[in-house]
């Protein structure tokens, strides 16, 4: 890969190497190699069933891998459950929306600075004091960093059960950032958005990726071919557990064997809302 | 559904305002008013019968919190939430009866409320050692894991092996003057009451300020979401764990708190239908709200007394009813449960949301 070779080593913020997963006799993924530098937007792109969810939810720790090793800033973290990747500073949103629904948006984007408070049990059920004052703290916070960020100030005290699916898909992305992540996994943020929900989105994805105050990367898994080559710095295309390519947006809009398997022989854009 | 309306004009300022409890004047007022009532009126006017329907109550209350926090708040069905609070009563009494009590401890009347202490974290480890299975299963097997803690606490081990010590056959008779408080014998409905009243202000304080802090969120994680809760970095097993230690400890604290009620304990005070009563009580109060807990309790014991109220001169037509009154009881239990799962799914607590926001927002109705 082109875009690969011209990598010094401490820009990877993350690794995987020779991933194989299998379900059963199905191989959703038959070696993939992927390399996420820091500080880009990182898609994953590729027909339904192509072994894209796997691929996150192997980076997430939900699924180990039979073969093949994850590093993370160099460190092996095939052994990580889902919950110390996300202490490592790995967050993610789903492709069907998993907010908890029966919690204000407020306490489902305090839930994500979960690791970030301290207060026990004791401390908790006493509340005057410690757990009062990091409650203000982490309050002010969400306030001001995320609720502002994501323009959903009016709906902070609804129940997210509630809400409409763009604003849920919002608060999904609110209660990711709240964990302040380095690496953000994006399941398909866009997918049953309308345009201007999409146009929003598309704009916190960038706003998050190149804002002095986050500088996430991320990885984005998506269908709409119009933000996917937009956004990206890079692109990675697989096609039912295997990479055809990673590269730069217009190396893959050019390459023959994107446009079989996935583009189809129409325009690139065809996809597009 | 806990938004509070404020009134026209007022605004919260800050964050402190916003993360109030009380957050009006008025609300304020109301409660201390409700203290009040709790402590000043009702021993006035209540009596001694009034007084051990109360303290039933409150011993409903301290049992289903732990319930409350396991099904309404963390999300594992349990079914042998008696278990738990007869392993606090056993705790305490044994510590009061058998237990070498250093004589100043005695004097001044410790030696209960540490066993209370005691009896809540011994009951809490108990807990948890039947919450292991929550690592592995959910749902219905999970049932059955607890009912197995119903019947192996209750049934085996303390009838077939606790009840034997000191050889007093199957009850431990308290003798009068055992339960002491400081200088405060325990001997009367009064005195029981202000204890039951202390205990359930404490334990259903500390729970409020669990669930909106930290380990609370964590919990409502896992009940609405176990995946995504372990991927915003929550240890689901430690957690769920957690929970039932928590859960465990206020059973801890209902057990050793009904021994002050009574006389004597024996295994036939925690059987199995004891743990599907605070089930039922939890369905009814409205699972997943601290006050549905209490008016669930309030509910079901009031509805009982007035059955046996209703009952007693109808036993001179028919003297069966009185034979037969248990039955009654677990019938009108089930049927209960039945009209509130049909009409009023969310409880008790849902109702009382209702009939705040109607009168809050009168005369409009939006």
């Amino acid at each position: 890969m082109a875009a690969s070779d011209d990598l010094k080593e401490n820009d990877v913020l993350l690794e995987l190497e020779d991933v194989h997963m299998f379900f059963g006799k199905v191989c959703a993924l038959a070696g993939v190699n992927l390399k996420i530098r820091k500080g880009e937007i990182h898609s994953v792109i590729g027909p339904n069933g192509a072994g894209k969810t796997v691929m996150m939810n192997i980076i997430n720790g939900l699924y180990t891998p039979q073969k093949g090793n994850i590093y993370y800033k160099q460190r092996n973290i095939n052994k990580h459950r889902p919950f110390q990747r996300a202490e490592l500073g790995i967050a993610r949103t789903f492709q069907k929306v998993e907010v908890f629904g029966g919690m204000t948006v407020l306490d489902n984007i305090r839930l994500g600075r979960h690791i970030h408070l301290k207060s026990g049990i004791i401390s908790g059920s006493i509340y005057v004091g410690k757990t009062a004052q990091e409650e203000i703290e982490h309050r002010t916070f969400i306030e001001e960093e995320i609720i502002d960020l994501l323009e959903i100030e009016h709906i902070r005290h609804k129940p997210v059960g509630m809400l409409p699916y763009g604003l849920q898909k919002r608060v999904e992305l609110g209660r990711a950032l709240a964990l302040d992540p380095e690496l953000l996994i994006l399941d398909e943020p866009l997918a049953g958005l309308n345009l201007e929900e999409v146009e929003d989105m598309a704009r916190f994805v960038i706003d998050i990726n190149e804002e002095e105050r986050w500088k996430v990367t991320c990885i984005l898994v998506e269908h709409d071919m119009g933000v996917v080559m937009d956004l990206s710095d890079h692109v990675f295309v697989l096609n039912f557990g295997n990479m055809i390519i990673d590269g730069t947006p217009g190396e893959v809009q050019n390459h023959p064997e994107v446009i079989k398997a996935y583009l189809g022989e129409e325009d690139l854009y065809a996809t597009r809302r | 559904m806990s938004t509070t309306w404020l009134p026209c004009g007022t605004y919260h300022q800050n964050y402190v305002h916003d993360h109030a409890w009380w957050q009006t004047k008025f609300i304020k007022a109301k409660m201390i008013l409700l203290l009040i009532i709790l402590f000043v009126i009702i021993p006035l006017v209540a009596d001694s019968y009034g007084l051990s329907i109360l303290n039933l109550v409150g011993y409903t209350i301290l049992g289903a919190i732990g319930v409350q926090l396991l099904i309404g708040f963390c999300g594992q069905i349990t079914l042998g939430h008696a278990a738990f609070i007869a392993v606090g009563a056993y705790t305490s009494t044994l510590l009061i009866l058998e237990f070498p009590w250093p004589k100043i401890l005695m004097d001044w009347g410790l030696a209960y409320p540490i066993s209370i202490l005691i009896a809540a974290i011994v009951s809490g480890a108990w807990s948890v050692l039947f919450g292991l299975p929550c690592a592995r299963v959910k749902g219905f097997y999970l049932i059955l894991t607890t009912m197995a803690a119903q019947f192996i606490t209750v049934d085996f081990i303390i009838t077939g092996y606790v009840s034997q010590i000191g050889g007093r056959g199957q009850a431990f008779s308290l003798p009068p003057g055992t339960i002491k408080i400081g200088p405060w014998v325990i001997d009367s409905d009064l005195k029981v009451y202000f204890v039951m009243l202390v205990l359930v202000i404490v334990c259903v304080i500390g729970v409020l300020n669990l669930i909106r802090s930290r380990v609370g969120r964590a919990w409502i994680a896992i009940r609405d979401n176990d995946i995504s809760a372990e991927v915003m970095g929550i240890n689901v097993i430690k957690y769920k764990l957690l929970a039932f230690y928590v859960a465990g400890f206020i059973g801890g604290v209902a057990g050793a708190f009904w021994i002050s009620n009574l006389a004597a304990i024996s295994p036939e005070h925690f059987p199995w239908f004891w743990s599907l009563w605070l089930v039922g009580v939890i369905l009814i109060g409205g699972v997943g709200s601290i006050h549905g807990t209490i008016f669930g309790s309030v509910f079901m014991v009031v509805v009982m007394e007035m059955l046996q109220l209703a009952v007693i001169p109808l036993a001179d037509i028919y003297p069966k009813l009185l034979v037969d009154f248990l039955f009654i009881k677990e019938a009108v239990f089930g049927l209960a449960i039945c009209v509130f799962m049909i009409f009023e799914p969310n409880g008790l607590a849902y109702r009382w949301w209702q009939m705040k926001n109607y009168f809050n927002l009168w005369p409009f109705s939006y």
